[in-house]
């Protein structure tokens, strides 16, 4: 059978790819904007004085990174759901529990290397800046939000831009929990087409542009946004 | 005749062999490279009872298909290698030369003809659906808008499709990861083919009085052993082994073994006969 | 819980072995190991050309490296199972099918690694090596190469932890890991899914975390003694 990867791209088959590769973006995106709040929050945890809230922002790190993403997915899918109470369990499986179900486990192992990459940016804002502000009369979290987030930003944007690109990669496993995103879709076409090689090159291709879409961005704020020097 | 026609004959047809070598030569016999191997390599599912399944004690998987190529193994005279194959992947498999054979609940298709070929219809069955009593869903045409699991890589989900064109069909890797989504409530539908089926069923104990298997079939199917193509003298063997079979009896001892009253199933009789490796038209 | 882990312990531990192939957190463990042991030549070559002073070999590899760390690993994983056997000739297990996916894999990443560890070391040692007459082979290798591969050693064990979380996708091409074995003990027992993904989780979690804190302690001692530590890499792949 010579290579045409018109059939997989056209009528049926096309419209499954569309479906599955529009769903992995609502899935990058919904998980992004959930993520960073909550990378933000731990990222503070970690830093603040109180040793409790240290030790939560750290046990919320390490637990959530030393777990293959697969497990989380099947964790929250398969484990979790049965612990809920009926009611909150009917609800869910009646709302699409493969999609939310995809961006709890996502959003969790996300913001657990973002906490990370947030943490870095902050510290790396010299502890006098800090100082000053206090000095000056900030509270600790009025001194963080004006005074040092802001700078930490630069520092901070590109690691989290690469945190993205792995996002995006990531969500191919959530295939394996039903949610119909690209790779679960590639799947079906597969079998019902018995094109391997046509389905499995238009996926690696459409997860490439986007991949070098996200690293362009990177780029591009890197050479707008250079880190000054301090 | 005279010395020297004789001699002629008797040269003519000494030499008649080597002009059917290059034929011979020129192509791997899959017979042949499987009994220089000393070894068949059969594609199971090893998670398909009573087909193909772990025996918890023992760790090894055993299975009706497992006993259909064990015979054929004897038959051929070298040992069977069983090797575990996810849904999706049996063809692939076959067709790359990874496994000989293929004894997965394979289904005869017409489209699947183009791409292997199958042997003499090992079993004939339908797909079926299991649904919770408490949705209240007694017929097929009820789960339209609903959703059903299955497993990925099969016939299940387009034959669920042709039946109720706006049922909602999620798959998952493995059978019994789908079966677990619906005994979560995660769909109101589990389809699934009718043995792997009522062989789920059985196994659910007291946890039967919440499920019901719908008597519909959405599909009918009849299960053949996977062959590659072009492969006349394997694919001879094979049918072979299984019409001898069926001769001896052996075939309906098998299914009656697997199947039978003293199996979870609990098939009274069964209703085909390992005969023939042409689809109904 | 457990009754468990008492009737499921060996299944998770070691899969069908004997009566079969090994499996559960054994094949885990060798599996991961193995795709390091042999990511790391791949990414030494890879990371060579990448530092090299030639454009020939700069961008073809750059530009491998590139397309394999945008595509998502189980993408290479599904590319390997189909066609690794057309490729290769013969035939190929999972495992194998696996091990190749992953050495490919991690071995475009550790090409960073390498390079980053070449260039960490002191331009002085390269021009002492060679005013000192050796070649630009032999100063590589004796000289430069043992230096940034001790620097890269806390890499490198970062580097081994995901490689043993990345092994888990050999779930989805039937491979019998721990992952898989967890769940076809989930689907045995049906009752309890919370408690099977949790001691899944938990066992991933004590392979992981030992083997970090061991990297951050390698990379402690040997911040104290030399210059030119390549930071482990905080971007991963699942």
């Amino acid at each position: 059978m010579p290579f045409d990867v018109s059939i997989v791209l056209t009528g049926e088959f096309g419209r499954w790819m569309l479906q599955g590769f529009l769903l992995s973006i609502e899935l990058t995106l919904i998980t992004l904007a959930l993520a960073f709040p909550l990378a933000t929050v731990v990222a503070l945890c970690r830093l603040s004085p109180n040793a409790l809230l240290r030790g939560a922002g750290y046990a919320f790190v390490e637990g959530i990174r030393n777990v293959p993403l697969l497990v989380h997915f099947l964790f929250w899918y398969f484990g979790a759901p049965q612990l809920l109470p009926e009611g909150a369990r009917n609800w869910l499986y009646e709302h699409d529990a493969e999609a939310v179900c995809a961006v709890v486990a996502l959003t969790l192992y996300t913001a657990a290397f973002m906490a990370e990459d947030v943490r870095s940016g902050i510290r790396s804002i010299p502890a006098p800046q800090l100082e000053a502000a206090r000095a000056l009369g900030f509270g600790y979290l009025a001194s963080m939000r004006l005074i040092v987030v802001p700078q930490a930003v630069r520092v901070t944007v590109p690691p989290l831009i690469s945190q993205t690109l792995s996002l995006w990669k990531n969500t191919s496993i959530a295939t394996v929990i039903g949610t119909a995103e690209l790779m679960y879709q590639a799947q079906r076409v597969e079998t019902a087409s018995f094109r391997g090689a046509e389905t499995f090159a238009a996926t690696t291709l459409a997860y490439l542009v986007v991949s070098i879409l996200i690293t362009s961005i990177g780029e591009l704020y890197q050479r707008r946004f250079p880190v000054r020097a301090t | 005749m005279t010395p020297a026609k004789r001699f002629v004959r008797r040269l003519i047809l000494g030499l008649l062999p080597l002009a059917l070598l290059p034929v011979a030569a020129a192509h791997a016999d899959q017979l042949d490279s499987v009994r220089k191997k000393g070894e068949l390599v059969c594609g199971v599912l090893g998670t398909d009872e009573p087909n193909s399944f772990v025996d918890p004690k023992t760790r090894t998987i055993i299975g009706y298909e497992v006993d259909l190529c064990q015979a054929i193994a004897k038959r051929i005279g070298v040992k069977l290698t069983i090797k575990q194959l996810a849904v999706a992947a049996r063809i692939p498999e076959l067709q790359q030369g990874r496994v000989d054979l293929l004894a997965a609940a394979l289904t005869h298709t017409r489209e699947r003809e183009a791409v292997i070929d199958f042997s003499l219809t090992t079993f004939v069955t339908g797909q079926r659906v299991m649904v919770r009593r408490d949705s209240g869903i007694t017929q097929i045409a009820q789960l339209a808008g609903k959703k059903v699991v299955t497993v990925r890589g099969g016939t299940q989900e387009p034959n669920m499709r042709r039946a109720v064109p706006t049922v909602e069909v999620v798959t998952f890797e493995t059978a019994p990861q789908a079966l677990v989504a619906l005994q979560q409530r995660k769909a109101v539908g589990f389809v699934n083919d009718e043995v792997s089926l009522l062989d789920a069923y059985g196994k659910l104990g007291p946890a039967q009085k919440d499920f019901v298997v719908l008597e519909q079939n959405i599909s009918t199917e009849a299960l053949a052993l996977g062959l590659r193509k072009n492969e006349p003298a394997f694919k001879r063997i094979v049918d072979d082994t299984l019409r001898e079979l069926e001769k001896r009896g052996e075939a309906e001892r098998l299914f009656m073994q697997w199947y039978g009253p003293s199996s979870r199933l609990k098939y009274e009789k069964r209703h085909f006969r390992i005969e023939t490796d042409k689809l109904p038209t | 819980m457990i009754e468990l882990i008492d009737n499921y312990w060996l299944y998770f531990l070691v899969g069908q072995y004997p009566a079969g192939p090994l499996g559960g957190l054994a094949l885990t463990l060798i599996l991961g190991v193995a795709a390091l042991a042999l990511a790391l030549p791949l990414g030494l070559v890879l990371g060579l050309a990448r530092a090299s002073n030639l454009r020939m070999f700069r961008w073809p590899v750059g530009a491998l490296v590139f397309i394999v760390r945008g595509t998502p690993l189980l993408m290479v994983i599904f590319w390997a199972y189909f066609f690794l056997p057309a490729v290769t000739g013969h035939e190929t297990s999972q495992f194998t099918t696996m091990l190749a996916a992953l050495v490919l894999f991690n071995g475009a990443y550790l090409a960073e690694i390498v390079r980053a560890g070449i260039q960490g070391i002191p331009p002085g040692q390269t021009e002492c090596a060679r005013a000192l007459g050796l070649s630009y082979r032999q100063a590589m290798f004796a000289v430069i190469l043992p230096q940034a591969l001790r620097n890269m050693l806390p890499s490198l064990v970062g580097q081994l932890v995901t490689t043993l979380k990345e092994t888990s996708l050999g779930y989805i091409i039937g491979l019998s890991e721990v992952s898989f074995i967890a769940s076809q003990i989930n689907a045995q027992v049906i009752t309890q899914p919370a408690e099977v993904y949790s001691i899944l989780a938990l066992t991933y979690f004590a392979l992981c975390f030992g083997l970090s804190r061991a990297g951050r302690a390698l990379e402690k001692r040997l911040s104290g003694r030399t210059s030119g530590v390549v930071p482990t890499p905080a971007a991963e792949a699942a």
